[in-house]
């Protein structure tokens, strides 16, 4: 649970998703600003330590980054419990984690902590190629603006159709980023808006459901950055 | 032979590939961090008194292979085979298997020299009788027929092959992934209940460096799954795992009631951190030559070597975790030491004599006990998880 003394906070934050959709990866990238192309299989789960810097604030994650394989789900509650915020990963190239993701969700919810901020990272944005989970709905006949070419992938523009994994998570109370622990794509960002949303952080109430793609530039990590 | 797989050239030694490092004096003033290579070539980051620790016990693993010698010498090349007790025995070789199984105990606590592992290993873990059980070419029967299947077994681990200690210079080649594959893939027939399990891949690829030969490795993992550990530790709702670590809490209640009252006002479950150590027998957690010692118990005395091994991890840093207050410290320290633990020896001592007897009767009562509870716990849970889904559904 988010603990907080006046300016500074604890937060437990877990990553649930499918097996090799990119949990260890978007926290090595996130916490040690690395990506390694072939990442150990965890077992049980990982644990890592981050702060990241709020407005004037600071918020020190501990992060427990889980096992994807389907039977280590029986595990996942101790993990989860009392967890201030989660990161929902899926890869966007392959649907089937992003089916797994759905279930994530849907058990967080009924089973999580209900105040938990969570948010839907579709992960591996940088193999567009690769894509099936869309990201955005794309009318026919419409030319796609990027491609794996694509220098800057920051500058993905969403457009103004809801995409698919974009709607699942307006509907669901989630923010949705598309995420590259490969090139850092968005991996920074995710953590400082969970960060933002921490309830003792942010009075004000919450706006869950609230998805923020095109907003201003965030305030950075504190020590990892991006490429 | 084994035929087509075995034997293969997995024969790369490692102890002579590396060399004995020396640090400079200037690297020792400045503290820094180096990178080398293990007994196993695993590398490893240390500071520069591990690296002497390191030299320390490969000094260590020499004068214990001059005891086996000496031993051998004087009762036979294959004394320590002998250690079994049959009723059919006279009482005079009785005595003698009697007086061989103590000294066999209290030496393979002290390390079974690397070259004599194989055997040894093969033999008390009961894997050579298991292997005399089935048809002589049982593996290379299996291991052919499943070689073209595809299953998700099969799937998750070709996932898994580059995943399994990258970077190593044997296991992380094309031939080091075959080798694993083929043990794995065919384990995965052999018990389809099990299929494939995350954390077999780690314990199988050590097991590939000690054995030499994938055959052998194989049985290693029969063995292990079947008779040694408890049943259903890798089964596909983890249930065995999940009543070891039950049974774990109460003995950490028991055996070191200070920090267990300190962890569980931090909220602390023990298992967030001992879930990885029970599944990948510590061998993704501990340094190779260390998880080998504590294997090498494994395979004499049983699986409660494994709470005799955490628990002495706790106990190890009991003062510096009875000060912390943080879950995040409390996963600091005990990473730091599991890390660092380069001195097999040093852990096992705490384990042996800082944690005192557990009888096997008491253990295997606990689990017993535990049991109903862990199944009626995972049937709740889907039960739950299945209403859920169907609420979604409607
Ligand atoms: N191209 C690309 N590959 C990625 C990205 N993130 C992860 N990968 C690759 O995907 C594979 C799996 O990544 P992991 O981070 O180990 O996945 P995981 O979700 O932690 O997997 P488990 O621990 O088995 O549950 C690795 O080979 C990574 O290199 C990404 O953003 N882009
Ligand atoms: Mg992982």
């Amino acid at each position: 649970m988010a603990t907080s003394g006046n300016k500074n906070m604890n937060a437990k934050l877990v990553l649930l998703g499918d097996v090799g959709a990119g949990k260890s990866s978007l926290v090595l990238r996130f916490v040690k600003g690395q990506f390694i192309e072939f990442q150990e299989s965890t077992i049980g789960a990982a644990f890592f330590s981050q702060t990241v810097a709020v407005n004037d604030a600071t918020v020190k994650f501990e992060i427990w980054d889980t096992a994807g394989q389907e039977r280590y789900h029986s595990l996942a509650p101790m993990y989860y419990r009392g967890a201030a915020a989660a990161i929902i990963v899926y890869d966007i190239t392959n649907q089937a984690s992003f089916d797994r993701a759905k279930k994530w969700v849907q058990e967080l919810q009924a089973q999580g902590n209900p105040n938990m901020v969570m948010a839907l990272a579709g992960n591996k944005a940088d193999l567009i190629d690769a894509r099936k989970v869309a990201a955005e709905v794309i009318p026919l006949g419409t030319k796609l603006k990027y491609s794996s070419s694509n220098q800057d992938m920051s500058k993905i523009v969403v457009q103004d159709r809801k995409p698919e994994a974009q709607t699942y998570a307006e509907e669901n109370g989630l923010f949705f980023m598309e995420t590259s622990a490969k090139t850092a794509l968005n991996v920074n960002d995710v953590f400082s808006e969970i960060a933002k949303r921490l309830p003792r952080l942010q009075p004000a109430q919450n706006p869950s459901g609230m998805v923020l793609m095109d907003r201003p530039a965030q305030t950075p990590a504190t020590a990892s950055c991006c490429s | 032979m084994y035929g087509t797989h075995s034997k293969r050239d997995m024969e790369i030694d490692y102890q002579s590939q590396v060399p004995i490092l020396r640090p400079s004096i200037h690297a020792r003033r400045a503290k820094i961090t180096v990178k080398f290579q293990d007994l196993y070539g695993f590398t490893v980051e240390g500071n520069v008194d591990d690296v002497n620790v390191l030299n320390d016990v490969r000094e260590k693993v020499r004068e214990q292979g001059k005891v086996w010698w000496a031993l051998e010498a004087s009762k036979g090349a294959n004394w320590y085979l002998q250690t079994h007790i049959s009723s059919t025995l006279k009482t005079s070789l009785k005595f003698s298997a009697l007086v061989n199984a103590i000294t066999l105990k209290k030496l393979i606590r002290k390390g079974i020299p690397p070259v004599l592992r194989p055997k040894v290993w093969f033999s008390l873990s009961g894997a050579a009788k298991k292997k005399s059980t089935a048809p002589e070419s049982y593996y290379e029967d299996l291991t052919k027929a499943v070689q073209d299947k595809v299953t998700p077994a099969t799937k998750q681990i070709d996932h898994d092959l580059p995943r399994t200690f990258p970077g190593h210079p044997w296991l992380d080649t094309a031939e080091g992934h075959a080798a694993l594959r083929r043990v794995l893939v065919a384990y995965s027939f052999r018990d389809s209940d099990v299929g494939y399990c995350q954390g077999l891949n780690y314990v199988a690829a050590l097991l590939l460096l000690v054995m030499k030969t994938e055959e052998e490795a194989f049985w290693m993992i029969a063995v292990l799954l079947e008779n040694v550990l408890v049943s259903d530790c890798y089964n596909k709702n983890l249930s065995g795992c999940h009543v070891e670590q039950r049974v774990f809490k109460d003995l950490l209640t028991k055996k070191c009631p200070r920090i267990a009252a300190h962890l569980d006002a931090l909220e602390f479950d023990v298992s967030l951190v001992c879930t990885e150590w029970f599944l990948c027998l510590f061998a993704k957690s501990l340094p190779s030559e260390t998880t080998l010692r504590v294997w090498d118990v494994l395979f004499n005395e049983g699986a409660n070597l494994l709470f005799h091994v955490a628990l002495a991890i706790f106990k190890m840093n009991e003062e510096e975790l009875l000060t912390v207050h943080h879950v995040g410290d409390v996963i600091h320290i005990i990473q730091r030491c599991t890390h660092q633990l380069f001195d097999p020896d040093d852990l096992l001592t705490v384990a042996f004599d800082q944690i005192g007897f557990m009888t096997t009767t008491t253990i295997s009562r606990q689990r017993k006990k535990q049991e109903p509870a862990v199944m009626a716990e995972l049937d709740e849970r889907l039960r739950r998880l299945n209403s859920i889904n169907a609420g979604d559904e409607q």
